[in-house]
């Protein structure tokens, strides 16, 4: 036990270097995700998530421009219906505790600047029509789905759920079989 | 053992640890158990402000408006609960009240004779996380001597006698009676029979879906 | 018995929520920690030259789960009383699909977009842009797609139940695969890296 201690504040020690830092061990992120969700399991009796904040936003938007219309919605409805703000709900919470931690992390690591990740045979102007769709892709999936990678897959998969663990199977296999097909966008 | 563990990376180290742990696992017995844990002063304020039951007046006019955002259970066993039960109730006997046919998002109004089986089984129902759960207080006993049977005023004021007049059609509606005051402690009256007490279907869900208001979403 | 404290009236709404602020901000700082705000690092999984999504996802699925089984084991935490989402089976894997196809068009999933809006990235906050147009899209088509979102409904299933195995004999199983995945992913990385 004291010596993964040892190792793990090698590791540490060695990040506390200057300029964009070299990433965390992935097994070691990966320990901190793991408490963080076995933390809310244990505070709240539920896992983590994130499609779920953005159906609440949808909803609360349209509730906006249209309210009967949005409550009558069958999918956005149940976002509206007992009565507290659609904004008022855990994962929008949450949410926004993500975008502050990777804030943190970003800032502690230098990691933070106005970029485009992409490869080098697209455009700039490409690779965000790419995100734009994808991100489309991903909600139609995460809808279906009752979840996305952090909902389902992590959540869902270390509770053994039945449906969690097709969910990631799908998402890994769907990926595999059409990444050659965009290898373009990125290497 | 210690030596070898050392010249182990960071990495093969955390998967000697996991594999560790996972084969201890497979021991493991992740059931609740017999045990509940109960938030006692979460539980006492709720007592104190009377917000853990409901009185038969209450479940009286619920039951005639027709309300099915909530489960009648009857906590008696089968054979009181044949010879009479209140409209729209459903036996679940005590031992076997956390046997699953209560949901944990329902809300609930149990009763039994008196008061306190009923609180018993209040008491464990909120210890297993059943937040919505409520006691007829004073039980069947009560039901009895407020909605079946209420008393006739003597002397009454017009106020009280509006008032009993209403007792009075509730009455009627359960199948039951009004009685003088000196005859209360007498010979106990004689209960409706279930064919006299007026039929209310016990609510049913649609599959999945609890009683009462959807709970907060926890989807991801 | 004392967990989910939530759950048995430890706390109220108000309160979760704070808790739901605080949680999401360690979600957030191990995914970036990770590397997962940039789509490049996050894509690499699936040209299978850097297998650190499948690295950290299944420590973090590994640890949970560890951590979920001896807290019930113990008594602490009641594992009934923890939400499982019910699983609608053919929704659900045409669902993960199309993420799956969505995550190597866009580069994301909707957690490390944030992440990457977090750190400045363009293409991380088109992309939510791109998720919120597609959720309201979906909204707006429900009635036409609500066949396929309630189809394969079984309700709540475990896979202990369903594979009728002991709970701890999955939990053993899935960190024999994690671990045996681990070892496969290095291999293969060390590999990819010998053919650039």
């Amino acid at each position: 036990m004291a010596s993964v201690t040892h190792d793990v504040v090698h590791e540490a020690a060695a990040e506390s270097a200057s300029g964009p830092q070299p990433y965390m061990n992935p097994y070691l992120a990966g320990m901190g995700l793991g408490l963080v969700l076995l933390a809310a399991f244990v505070l709240v009796g539920r896992g983590l998530g994130a499609s779920g904040a953005f159906n609440s936003t949808i909803a609360w938007l349209v509730s906006l421009a249209a309210p009967g219309y949005a409550r009558s919605n069958e999918f956005l409805g149940v976002y509206l219906e007992d009565g507290t703000h659609p904004l008022k709900a855990w994962l929008v919470f949450e949410v926004v505790g993500v975008f502050a931690g990777a804030l943190l992390s970003g800032l502690l690591a230098g990691r933070v600047a106005r970029t485009v990740e992409k490869g080098p045979r697209v455009s700039v102007g490409g690779r965000l029509a790419f995100a734009f769709v994808g991100g489309g892709l991903m909600a139609v999936g995460a809808a279906l789905g009752r979840g996305c990678t952090s909902g389902q897959a992590l959540s869902g998969g270390s509770l053994l759920n039945l449906g969690s663990w097709a969910f990631m199977l799908c998402v890994f296999g769907g990926a595999y079989v059409v990444a050659p097909l965009f290898r373009r966008q990125w290497r | 053992m210690s030596r070898w563990i050392s010249h182990l990376t960071l990495n093969q180290k955390l998967g000697v640890l996991a594999l560790a742990l996972g084969a201890f696992a497979v021991f493991a017995n992740v059931a609740p158990g017999p045990n509940v844990s109960v938030n006692a002063k979460e539980l006492l304020t709720s007592v104190e402000r009377r917000e853990d039951h409901v009185t038969p007046p209450e479940l009286a006019a619920w039951i005639v408006e027709g309300r099915a955002d909530y489960r009648l259970v009857d906590i008696r066993d089968a054979k009181a609960f044949a010879e009479y039960h209140i409209p729209g109730a459903e036996n679940v006997p005590l031992a076997s009240v956390l046997d699953g046919a209560l949901g944990r998002t329902d809300k609930i109004v149990l009763y039994g004779d008196g008061g306190v089986h009923a609180a018993q089984a209040w008491m464990v129902l909120k210890g297993r996380g059943f937040m919505r759960t409520y006691t007829l207080l004073e039980g069947l006993d009560a039901w009895k001597d407020e909605v079946l049977f209420p008393v006739m005023p003597q002397d009454a004021s017009p106020e009280e006698r509006a008032r009993f007049e209403r007792s009075l059609q509730l009455a009627k509606f359960f199948g039951g009676q009004p009685r003088a005051a000196a005859a209360a402690g007498a010979q106990p009256m004689a209960l409706p029979t279930l064919a006299a007490s007026p039929a209310v279907a016990v609510p049913t869900l649609p599959a999945g879906a609890s009683a009462g208001p959807k709970k907060k979403r926890e989807g991801c | 018995m004392s967990a989910p404290y939530y759950k048995l009236g430890a706390f109220g709404d108000e309160a979760s929520l704070i808790v739901a602020f605080l949680i999401g901000i360690g979600f957030g700082f191990f995914l970036e920690r990770a590397g997962f705000g940039s789509a490049k690092k996050l894509v690499s999984q699936f040209y299978l030259n850097d297998l650190a999504v499948f690295k950290v996802m299944f420590t973090a699925i590994v640890t949970a789960m560890l951590g979920v089984t001896y807290l019930a084991w113990a008594g602490f935490l009641d594992l009934s009383l923890v939400y499982l989402v019910p699983t609608y089976w053919i929704a659900q894997v045409v669902g993960g699909l199309l993420l799956g196809v969505g995550f190597v068009v866009g580069g994301y999933c909707p957690g490390t977009s944030i992440v990457s809006t977090a750190t400045g990235k363009l293409d991380g906050l088109v992309f939510v842009v791109g998720f919120a147009a597609g959720t309201l899209g979906f909204a707006l088509a429900f009635p036409l797609v609500k066949g396929l979102y309630t189809a394969g409904e079984i309700g709540t299933k475990t896979l202990p139940q369903v594979l009728g195995v002991p709970y701890g004999v999955l939990v053993f199983g899935v960190v024999l695969m994690a671990v045996g995945g681990f070892l496969g992913a290095s291999w293969i990385e060390k590999k990819m890296a010998a053919k650039e």
